[in-house]
């Protein structure tokens, strides 16, 4: 009860979890390879959620510091700057996952990787 | 001296800063562009080695990027463990590419021959980084772009092969890193710190606070590690990937690259994690039985391949595991056999794939039946190769049997032989696949009949440099397995 309690407390990390378990499941069952940049992202992103959910505090500001230190309560920028990068590379990396499925499709002719270990076999 | 203090981040700024010149001077100065890349890895060498000194002579230091101090900055590290790796890491990249400069003419097109300059300076780049980083965000950003520009050299080629064999290594890859930083994101949720030293400090209170916590974060970073330095069950990405590659690529993706993650699974295990941590759950003995089995497979895998690069690469998957058994076994003597095996396999199995590289830029074979008799046509191939394989089998006088004996020793230090059995079961394993290679190479009546293109010197030459260093690491182990034991004891 006590563990239901916590997680009820804390739902946004378990959304993270749940979201980064779909991507990864996706990521590693599914055939088809533009489904699998998608489940890579969505992967990426939930970390990016769980970083930036460790990062808020309730009833914080944005951390602009106008008054003395110490009377408000600010959120803490760093999970979320730190997920800027994060942001920037999981982009570089699903474009260049696209343009080798460009490639491939060239090749041949469809994303579906059963399909192409098909074609493979048959020559 | 002013500019001396600035090295740790100057190695790192050189050789990012050529390959992105590298383009720019192949379209412009198409001479220069080679030259330049080979000048940038020696000046980073030579200022590696001076850290080195240093190291000898202050002890441990660390840099702050930008001279911010931790928490706030980004703090690099330079001890006796992370220089012999970037010594290891910047010495066979620049051996790789002497030896790549003629072969790529052959395995590329000439007007991506500058950008296979820069990605291979990025994951050199990388590489460096991430042995001398003290911050895990900062490790994070490195291993992405080690796997960007890894996938890009194998790629690069634009084959069927090679495209399948890198969509599934960035997609497998990609899982890794997803995995590692959602466990950086559970150890910065209970301690609030990135830089390593930081976390290990914040962390025993928070293991007695949050215990699920930690054992989720420790999962996870097997998971990511292992998938990225071909740990057995996660090795699938692996053959396909370093069979297809061209051949200065497989050898810097299977000399290097895998290793590296090992090397930051080794701080992870005994820089970060509390002792405590490693008593409570026993990861070492998850480490300890992966590496092994992936000793086994990977020789009876690599026994039944037709194709000669293919052999190698499963071969790999077995001879990373020694590094992981010496990571897993916890004892000084073991972790310096683990170490010296890495910088030795890094040698060899580079001399190997590029062997490889000669025989098929030489005579277009890939076929292991087919070797026939190539011996008399490629002698020097050939005993580059013989000397590599001795190594990989651990015959005296090479490197592999120093790294062996060392691991061997360590695993009788706290009792365990059965992990000598293994090691001895795998030497026998080795050699099953290895000595027929060079028996019939060199003992088949019939001559070898095909066409053979002479092997420019400029190929040659590297292969003879290797030879000599496995040689000289087998018979003078002492100097480097003395830096080991030393760096060990910052560890223990």
């Amino acid at each position: 009860m006590e563990m239901l309690i916590k997680i009820a407390h804390n739902y946004y990390y378990m959304v993270a979890i749940l979201l980064f378990i779909i991507g990864m499941h996706t990521m590693l069952t599914h055939s088809n390879m533009i489904k699998k940049v998608i489940a890579m992202n969505i992967m990426d992103t939930s970390v990016f959620l769980m970083f930036v959910a460790i990062g808020y505090t309730y009833g914080g500001q944005a951390p602009i510091i106008t008054a003395p230190a110490n009377e408000v309560l600010y959120v803490n920028p760093l999970p979320g700057s730190l997920m800027l990068t994060g942001i920037v590379v999981a982009v570089s990396i699903t474009a260049y996952a696209l343009s080798l499925v460009v490639k491939i499709y060239r090749y041949y002719g469809t994303v579906d990787y059963d399909e192409i270990c098909l074609i493979r076999s048959q020559e | 001296m002013g500019l001396t203090n600035h090295f740790p981040a100057l190695i790192l700024a050189i050789l990012l800063s050529i390959s992105f010149l590298s383009p720019i001077l192949y379209r412009w100065a198409r001479k220069l562009s080679a030259p330049a890349l080979i000048f940038s890895l020696f000046l980073a060498l030579v200022m590696a080695v001076y850290l080195m000194v240093q190291v000898y002579q202050v002890g441990e230091f660390t840099y702050y990027m930008g001279g911010w101090p931790p928490p706030w900055g980004i703090e690099l590290k330079i001890n006796l463990l992370r220089v012999y790796m970037l010594l290891v890491v910047l010495a066979i990249s620049l051996w790789i590419m002497v030896y790549a400069l003629k072969d790529l003419e052959h395995e590329l097109k000439t007007e991506v021959m500058g950008w296979y300059y820069t990605l291979y300076a990025l994951v050199v780049a990388s590489m460096a980084g991430m042995t001398l980083t003290n911050d895990l965000f900062n490790l994070f950003v490195l291993m992405e772009i080690c796997a960007i520009s890894a996938c890009a050299i194998i790629s690069i080629k634009e084959d069927r092969a090679c495209l399948e064999a890198s969509f599934k290594y960035l997609i497998l890859s990609a899982m890794g890193t997803g995995c590692f930083l959602l466990g950086v994101a559970m150890l910065y949720m209970v301690t609030g710190h990135m830089n390593y030293d930081l976390v290990n400090e914040y962390l025993p209170a928070a293991i007695e606070q949050y215990p699920n916590n930690m054992f989720a974060a420790a999962a996870l970073f097997i998971v990511a590690f292992g998938t990225k330095a071909a740990l057995f069950p996660l090795h699938v990405w692996l053959p396909d990937a370093h069979a297809s590659a061209p051949s200065p690529s497989s050898a810097m993706l299977s000399g290097l690259v895998i290793k590296i993650y090992a090397f930051a699974l080794f701080l992870m295990f005994y820089q970060i994690f509390p002792r405590s941590l490693l008593e409570s759950i026993p990861l070492n003995e998850i480490v300890l039985w992966l590496a092994s089995m992936g000793i086994m497979f990977g020789s009876v895998f690599a026994m039944v391949q037709v194709d000669l690069k293919k052999m190698l690469a499963y071969s790999s998957i077995g001879q990373i595991g020694y590094v992981f058994l010496g990571i897993g076994l916890d004892d000084t003597i073991a972790m310096t056999g683990g170490f010296y095996h890495l910088l030795v396999h890094a040698i060899m199995k580079s001399l190997l794939f590029m062997c490889a590289g000669v025989i098929i830029y030489s005579t277009g074979i890939r076929q292991i039946k087919q070797l026939g008799g190539i011996g008399q046509v490629l002698p020097i191939t050939m005993i580059a190769f013989t000397i590599g394989s001795a190594s990989m089998i651990g015959i005296p006088g090479t490197g592999g049997l120093i790294s062996k004996w060392y691991l061997a020793l360590g695993a009788l230090e706290i009792g365990r032989p059965i992990f000598v059995v293994i090691i001895l079961a795998s030497s026998l394993l080795n050699a099953v696949y290895y000595m027929p290679i060079i028996v019939n190479a060199f003992m088949q009546q019939e001559t070898f009949d095909g066409e053979v293109k002479p092997v420019p010197r400029q190929m040659l030459i590297p292969l003879l440099v290797g030879t000599a260093a496995i040689i000289f690491f087998g018979v003078f182990s002492r100097p480097a397995i003395a830096l080991l034991e030393n760096a060990m004891q910052l560890f223990f």
